[in-house]
């Protein structure tokens, strides 16, 4: 898609899946901080990395087999956190573990068979290993996701601000909640073959804890979290390839670098000094 | 005003209801008519049931047994509909300072509920929460962060909230809590304006020294029963719910 900028199809290659990848997770990454579901969000990343892990070992696709897997657990996890919250954290670094040990378990297995490579991209993923249709995925399900913070614009607004209150305004608060549980599983699923089940998570909380530190207003993060995710996915991409780095790990250490730099010069945190 | 001549707003038989995962139920057997301009003040000792009672007026809980009517509609038939027509200011919030929404934010996602899916907010909504903003006297704190405020100009902000909606009930869970004396009577004769319309009000509170001068229903809660159900005047509230009887 950005042949005409640019012209080495590896590096293209690589900037798109990062790009497109890292918008539609920023965008998520608002609403998992906001709505505070990072427990069932880390929960479902962890189990596409589980689904995916099995998928390959026992030769099914890897990215249906991640996508049923996270898809169930918000299925289950899903009525659950929405009701209560406290015991429900319990229940979900249970299954968290749980879900961890199994794709572990696949890989330790794929790596004691020789199956070395798949592993690895299954940890760390693999920029260059995506099929043009599945950039093409990305594309839709980036694009899907922003249609619908447009079209729901409102509720979402209420729901993160207060899920009782938006409650009690009279707004279904259930379908809002269900429909993003379904975009966070089909998204960490398509993303999982480019970053990696280790390193998932990162794309799902760091562009919100960004942007988090410089915009006052829901609308500004969710403007400004995909375009931060963007220009540091692209700069890890780029620089990944260049100096034949994992682009990956690079990037997910990117992020880290520019979160605390943000955290550094927060507003948010300046205390004013002067008394007169 | 006892509302056996016109039809009664809210209209509660015998209803009993309970928590999710609560092993007794938490309101039992309460009947309860409130007629259009009435002005309410449910007591009773804390965990008697008056936030449990007044979330089952507007359908957020499981009616174990009895019927709820609200405005002529159905619980649970027709919640969404009575949500959209029923202010309740709740009773506990906290917001972080930085939540990422104004003032003017919070007051126009009163009216969400009732614009609907797909519809955008007109000029009407967004009149309608400045004027809210306007009764309260907090229109020169639109523009700042929720929770950037005291807990009074929150509390302020949530009543806002309900009034942007135009409810056709009112209902307020301890709203003077964080309010000072002088806010509280502004907010009071506010509460006695809108119940002179015709919108009835019903409050749990334990402030009795800013009601309104007029009669008041007085209402008394107890371990889920209600024990006291009269009418009288202002002054004389306080004697009423401290000499209610006490439930067996
Ligand atoms: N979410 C809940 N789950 C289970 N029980 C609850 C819950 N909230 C309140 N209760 C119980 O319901 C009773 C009434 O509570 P409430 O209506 O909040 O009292 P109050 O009159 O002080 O407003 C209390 O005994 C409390 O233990
Ligand atoms: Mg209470």
């Amino acid at each position: 898609m950005l042949e005409f900028i640019i012209q080495n199809n590896v590096m293209c290659h690589a900037v798109e899946a990062m790009l497109f990848a890292s918008i539609g997770c920023a965008i998520l990454s608002v609403l998992i901080t906001q709505m505070n579901i990072s427990s069932i969000g880390f929960t479902m990343s962890h189990a596409a990395f589980a689904g995916g892990a099995a998928g390959v070992f026992f030769g099914f696709p890897m990215l249906l087999s991640a996508v049923v897997t996270s898809l169930a657990t918000a299925l289950v996890m899903g009525p659950l956190s929405y009701r209560t919250r406290m015991h429900t954290d319990t229940t979900l670094g249970v299954l968290f573990g749980t879900m961890m040990a199994l794709a572990i378990f696949f890989i330790a297995l794929m790596q004691s068979e020789g199956r070395g490579f798949d592993a690895a991209s299954l940890l760390y993923g693999n920029v260059i290993s995506l099929y043009r249709e599945e950039i093409y995925a990305l594309v839709v399900i980036a694009c899907s996701i922003i249609l619908l913070i447009v079209i729901f614009g409102k509720e979402i607004s209420a729901i993160t601000f207060h899920r009782k209150m938006a409650e009690i305004s009279g707004i279904r608060v259930a379908p809002v909640y269900y429909l993003f549980l379904f975009l966070i599983a089909v998204n960490v699923a398509f993303c999982l073959p480019i970053v990696g089940g280790l390193l998932l998570y990162v794309w799902l909380v760091t562009p919100a804890a960004i942007v988090y530190q410089f915009c006052p207003t829901i609308r500004q993060m969710f403007l400004a979290a995909p375009a931060v995710a963007g220009c540091i996915s692209i700069f890890g991409a780029v620089a990944g390839i260049v100096w034949s780095l994992p682009v990956g790990p690079l990037t997910a250490v990117l992020f880290s670098l520019v979160f605390v730099l943000a955290v550094a010069i927060s507003p948010k945190r300046k205390v004013c000094r002067q008394i007169y | 005003m006892t509302g056996t001549d016109s039809p009664p707003c809210i209209d509660l038989k015998d209803i009993w209801t309970t928590y999710e995962g609560a092993a007794y139920p938490v309101i039992k057997g309460v009947s309860l008519r409130i007629a259009a301009g009435e002005f309410v003040v449910v007591g009773g000792p804390n965990g008697a049931g008056k936030t449990t009672l007044l979330e089952a007026i507007c359908g957020l809980l499981p009616l174990v047994k009895g019927s709820i009517t609200v405005c002529g509609r159905e619980i649970p038939k027709e919640k969404i509909g009575i949500l959209c027509d029923v202010g309740y200011v709740i009773q506990n919030f906290d917001f972080h300072p930085f939540t990422p929404y104004t003032v003017l934010d919070v007051v126009r996602m009163g009216r969400y509920g009732r614009i609907g899916w797909f519809s955008r907010e007109s000029q009407e909504d967004l009149d309608a929460a400045m004027e809210a903003l306007r009764l309260l006297r907090i229109d020169h704190l639109r523009d700042e962060l929720i929770g950037t405020l005291s807990g009074g100009q929150q509390q302020k902000a949530l009543i806002a909230h309900n009034l942007a909606k135009k409810p056709s009930v009112l209902l307020l869970d301890e709203p003077f809590s964080n309010l000072d004396v002088m806010t509280r009577d502004e907010v009071s004769s506010l509460l006695c304006d809108i119940c002179e319309s015709g919108v009835p009000v019903v409050m749990v509170s334990h402030a009795f020294d800013s009601l309104p001068r007029r009669d008041i229903r007085v209402v008394v809660m107890q371990k889920g029963k209600l024990v006291l159900n009269t009418t009288s005047q202002a002054g004389d509230v306080a004697d009423i719910i401290r000499s209610a009887p006490v439930a067996g």
